[in-house]
């Protein structure tokens, strides 16, 4: 850096720090806020009581008895993980046959495909309500899970991603009198652990924090995932905020772990967009 | 020859089968519900009968101003915390890229942080924080920034800016990791040449960066502006409702409360949310047409 | 191998993917934990006194409970559960909507000459009669003695006082002056409060012909009163049930404008003891008609048809709340002293809690004696299948007078009109 207006410190360079400091300042707090809050008493949580209470027991136990918690992490893991696992691999195939095996009719399908990536989702989740219930799936796991396992912008991703893999190596192979199903498994797919890793990451985080489609399709608690219960909990007729704040911090820790330990391809995952 | 028209076929058909998955999926969860869409439209709900009007939805819909204000604020949103948002991740970026050289990683981790979070924790978090009696209020008071609480949830004026705060700290750090990718990217000899040329910092950032950031630029304001336009946790959440007295109601909110909560005209939601397709297809065509033209398009 | 197990693992989630059969049980649906769940709870204990075998298991469903009971029944009755709790106000409407959605109660033998009949009128379509009766929704001025005490003020000489909103409005400006607080804490997006001084005039918000009435000289008069109090700051706004409950239960205010069954809530925080004093719903002055009582809310219980228990959640209703024996008039009297629930069963209303006092208000005031006196000169409000928007439209306009965004009680009214006639799509 040949910046050396900034190496001494001169007014701009304190302002230069200030700026940072008080925006990091500001995007962590509230974790810790959530994270105090899940210690103290509903009256204190919305005071904004910064020190540390004694309610965190007392918290935990009515959150895993009046909220359900467990059963909330559960339909929410369970979803998040059918729809990656499902997910990676539908959309991975489809992005391996659109890039490695072209044709104009595939070319046009794909462009059908990235033409519905601007809709809105609200555009969707009427006739999509009126679908699931006319085959009686509404308020399952599996009607929450099913309309996000494929994801155009997965495909895209992805797509992007096998284009750096050489076409050269496909034909050696086949050659060799590796059948195309082999080549996939065995060749391309290995060499493109990091791209499916972020892509499960993207989309594990997305079903993750999803919440117009389950808010419409889960009727009951039994199916509610944790953005679905939180939302309901604010529209309790009485909010144990202590207890929402246990809520919070768990379906918060999860994505947070994610990033923290997997940093490159979560940020891999998001600018798989701007390449 | 022959043969090798048969493996091409054979080629063909393997394309085939490893897309048929995701097309069939997007068959059933995309092209059938945008098409069956088409009868829905039409129609008006009562309870558990509807019948057919044709286009009174859409008469309907030109009377409505509930409807036309909750696009207003959609728009009001999108004019005012976008600029905002993607300048501060902007100016981040480049403070983050240029201007220091210790704790950068940890400051860009802090900053993103945020993106973690649920919308949903968003606007409960700020829900909690912005109470009349809350700590942003009571922190304010307290350093004698204002004398009397400000009802961030209760007035309609504050309610929007709540708003707009809970996504400009949800979104800002999401942006700013474009942009310092962007910034790497760019070839730091330039910066110095205009240096040498002593061209001040904020000439730099607004002649140099600025423009050859323009296609990642691009791309945030389209997915934001997106995002604006499908605001519907933050006002159902946050502000309740789209309160105070539909001060922050948003086409996507008016939409889903006309079809799952108040109404449960199916019809009338539909028409409304063509309304909304529409308007997102203009500004995402309008913003490639405006900021990058063919270059920004890849 | 690795793959084997992918597989293994794919196919173990598709199974939990697909829902679960469940055992046999009663599922209600209810939203307070502190007054009907609270009700149903002690319901359930009588009724498993004879039939153990029953499990009846209470979900608190919060302020989208109309919204998912509209959802499915659209669905043809996915995820609903086989009771379900509505407000009078609301019912009207689903049984318009859905006529098919509901278990018809008459018919399953209920006897409604032993409910209060105003609480009949909503259930009732023709000859078929759908809901269980719960409670009704007395209102009273709920005040803070201590708050009152510290303003320099003798609350005993208020008990019991038939004020006008004159009077109560120089109390709240010396309390205010003296204490700070605000006299009234309120919901800002809703217009319960409103509802209960239009309706201490016998007022009615339709017409006959089920067309709005919003232009009464009870209406105007109940606007520009509330307007003052608002101005003179004796108002403390909340948005949502939640944060008003919170507002309560946290001091915000020296008291509120509520029903009955704000018992429960109050008793719900220990600290509350002894302080609260209710007196009667302020008269509104000049309005022909108009008394010092008033009602606010009040629901029923109603069975769905899709339920596959019907006849289990149908004989649970009738034998615990349509039926007089000694455990259920126990019961009755139960949960009006737990929880405010005051029944609208007439056999269960000779209960000693009727008339005893409760140790928990200020002075051991014996309140449910005072709620049922009051309740007496309640008139009868009617709603129709329109009565939500109405009352989003104008508590929507009535927030916007408020923070003058609107100038006049006039403009107000047409404010809420307009807003309503759209929401209708008229």
């Amino acid at each position: 850096m040949t910046n050396s207006a900034f190496r001494a410190w001169s007014p701009a360079r304190i302002l230069m720090w200030l700026v940072l400091l008080v925006c990091a300042a500001m995007s962590i707090f509230p974790f810790y806020w959530i994270l105090n809050g899940t210690t103290l008493n509903p009256n204190d949580v919305l005071k904004g009581v910064l020190a540390p209470g004694r309610d965190f027991l007392n918290n935990w136990k009515l959150a895993t008895t009046a909220y359900n918690l467990p059963l909330y992490f559960t339909n929410s893991l369970v979803i998040a993980l059918g729809t990656v696992i499902f997910g990676v691999g539908i959309n991975a195939l489809a992005a391996f046959g659109f890039e490695k095996y072209r044709s104009r009719a595939r070319d046009r399908v794909f462009g059908l495909l990235l033409l519905t990536l601007i809709l809105p989702q609200i555009a969707i989740v009427i006739p999509m309500f009126k679908m699931f219930s006319f085959f009686k799936l509404l308020n399952t796991r599996l009607a929450i899970a099913l309309p996000s396992v494929m994801s155009v912008f997965i495909i895209f991703f992805l797509r992007q991603n096998f284009k750096l893999f050489p076409t050269e190596i496909m034909e050696a192979a086949r050659v060799d009198g590796a059948s195309e199903l082999s080549i996939f498994a065995n060749i391309v797919a290995p060499s493109m652990r990091a791209s499916f890793a972020s892509a499960a990451i993207y989309m594990f985080i997305a079903q993750w924090n999803s919440y117009l489609w389950p808010l419409i399709a889960a009727l009951n608690d039994a199916v509610k995932t944790l953005p679905i219960a939180m939302a309901s909990i604010m529209y309790a007729y009485t909010i144990q905020y202590g207890a929402l704040m246990v809520v919070v911090a768990i379906s918060t820790l999860p994505v947070l772990i994610l990033f923290l330990t997997m940093q490159k391809q979560f940020v891999a995952g998001l600018l798989g967009s701007v390449k | 020859m022959a043969l090798r028209g048969t493996y091409e076929r054979y080629l063909n058909r393997f394309g085939w089968f490893c897309v048929a998955p995701s097309v069939l999926f997007f068959g059933v969860f995309l092209a059938y519900p945008i098409l069956s869409s088409l009868y829905y439209v039409t129609r008006r709900w009562k309870g558990a009968t509807n019948t057919f009007i044709g286009l009174g939805n859409f008469v309907r819909m030109a009377h409505d101003s509930i409807f036309l204000q909750a696009l207003g604020h959609n728009f009001i949103f999108m004019a005012i915390q976008v600029p905002i948002m993607i300048f501060l991740a902007l100016l981040l970026a480049v403070l983050l890229n240029q201007g220091i050289r210790s704790f950068r990683g940890a400051m860009r981790l802090a900053i993103f942080l945020p993106s973690v979070t649920s919308l949903v924790v968003v606007s409960v978090l700020f829900r909690a924080l912005l109470q009349e009696n809350g700590l942003f209020n009571n922190l304010m008071i307290g350093s004698h920034l204002i004398s009397a609480p400000i009802g961030w949830l209760n007035n309609s004026f504050w309610a929007k800016v709540t708003i707009m705060l809970a996504i400009t700290w949800r979104w800002t750090g999401y942006n700013m990791v474009f942009f310092l990718v962007g910034l790497q990217s760019l070839d730091s000899q330039i910066f110095e040449a205009a240096e040498v040329d002593g061209a001040s910092r904020a000439r730099q950032f607004f002649s140099i960066t600025v423009p050859l950031l323009v296609p990642i630029i691009l791309f945030s304001a389209v997915t934001s502006t997106s995002g604006t336009m499908q605001l519907i946790e933050e006002p159902n959440i946050l502000t309740f409702q789209g309160g105070p007295a539909n001060g922050t109601m948003t086409a996507a909110l008016y939409i889903y409360r006309q079809a799952f909560f108040v109404n449960f005209d199916f019809g009338y939601s539909t028409a409304m949310s063509y309304v909304v397709v529409l308007i997102a297809g203009i500004l995402a065509f309008i913003q490639i047409r405006l900021l990058g033209g063919e270059r920004a398009t890849r | 191998m690795k793959r084997g197990l992918v597989i293994a693992l794919a196919l173990v989630l598709f199974a939990v993917l697909v829902p679960g059969v469940f055992a046999q049980k009663i599922t209600v649906w209810c939203w307070d934990p502190n007054f009907n769940g609270y009700s149903m709870k002690q319901a359930a204990l009588v009724y498993n006194k004879t039939h153990p075998n029953v499990q009846i298991d209470i979900v608190d469903v919060a302020q989208d409970i109309e919204a998912k009971i509209s959802a499915g029944l659209q669905a043809g009755g996915a995820g609903l559960p086989d009771i379900a709790l509505f407000q009078d106000f609301r019912i009207e409407q689903f049984l318009h909507d859905y006529p098919d959605g509901f278990v018809d109660l008459k018919a399953a033998g209920v006897d409604y000459s032993k409910f209060a009949a105003y609480k009949v009128g909503p259930m009732t379509v023709g000859s078929h009669i759908y809901g269980i009766p719960f409670d009704t929704g007395s209102t009273g001025l709920w005040l803070r003695t201590d708050y009152m005490k510290q303003a320099g003020l003798n609350p005993d000489s208020y008990a019991g006082k038939k004020m006008k909103w004159a009077e109560v409005v120089n109390l709240g400006v010396t309390i205010k002056a003296k204490t700070g607080q605000p006299l009234l804490s309120y919901q800002s997006d809703n217009f319960d409060m409103l509802r209960i001084v239009v309706q201490s005039t016998g007022g009615q918000f339709f017409k006959p012909d089920g067309s709005l009435n919003l232009r009464s000289d009870a209406f105007k008069k109940s606007l520009a009163l509330f307007k003052e109090l608002n101005d003179k700051g004796l108002l403390y706004p909340v948005v949502g049930w939640s944060d008003w409950i919170n507002s309560i239960n946290s001091d915000k205010a020296a008291g509120f404008l509520n029903a009955i069954w704000m018992v429960g809530t109050v008793k719900s925080r220990p600290e509350n003891a002894g302080k609260y004093m209710i007196v009667p719903t302020p008269l509104i002055e000049g309005v022909s008609g108009a008394a010092n009582a008033s009602n606010n809310g009040g629901s029923s219980w109603y069975v769905f048809a899709s339920s596959p228990n019907k006849a289990a959640a149908v004989d649970f209703l009738k034998s615990v709340w349509a039926t007089a024996t000694p455990d259920t008039l126990a019961f009755y009297n139960t949960i009006l002293k737990g929880a405010g629930a005051m029944g609208t069963f007439l056999p269960s209303q000779a209960g000693s809690n009727y008339t005893a006092k409760d140790e928990f208000f200020y002075k051991s005031q014996p309140v449910y004696k005072d709620f049922a006196g009051w309740m007496a000169n309640v008139p009868v409000l009617k709603y129709t299948p329109n009565y939500q928007p109405m009352r989003d439209a104008v508590a929507h306009a009535m927030l916007k007078y408020f923070q003058g965004q609107i100038a006049t009680v006039d403009d107000t009214i047409a404010a809420a009109e307009a807003e309503y006639k759209q929401v209708m799509g008229q």
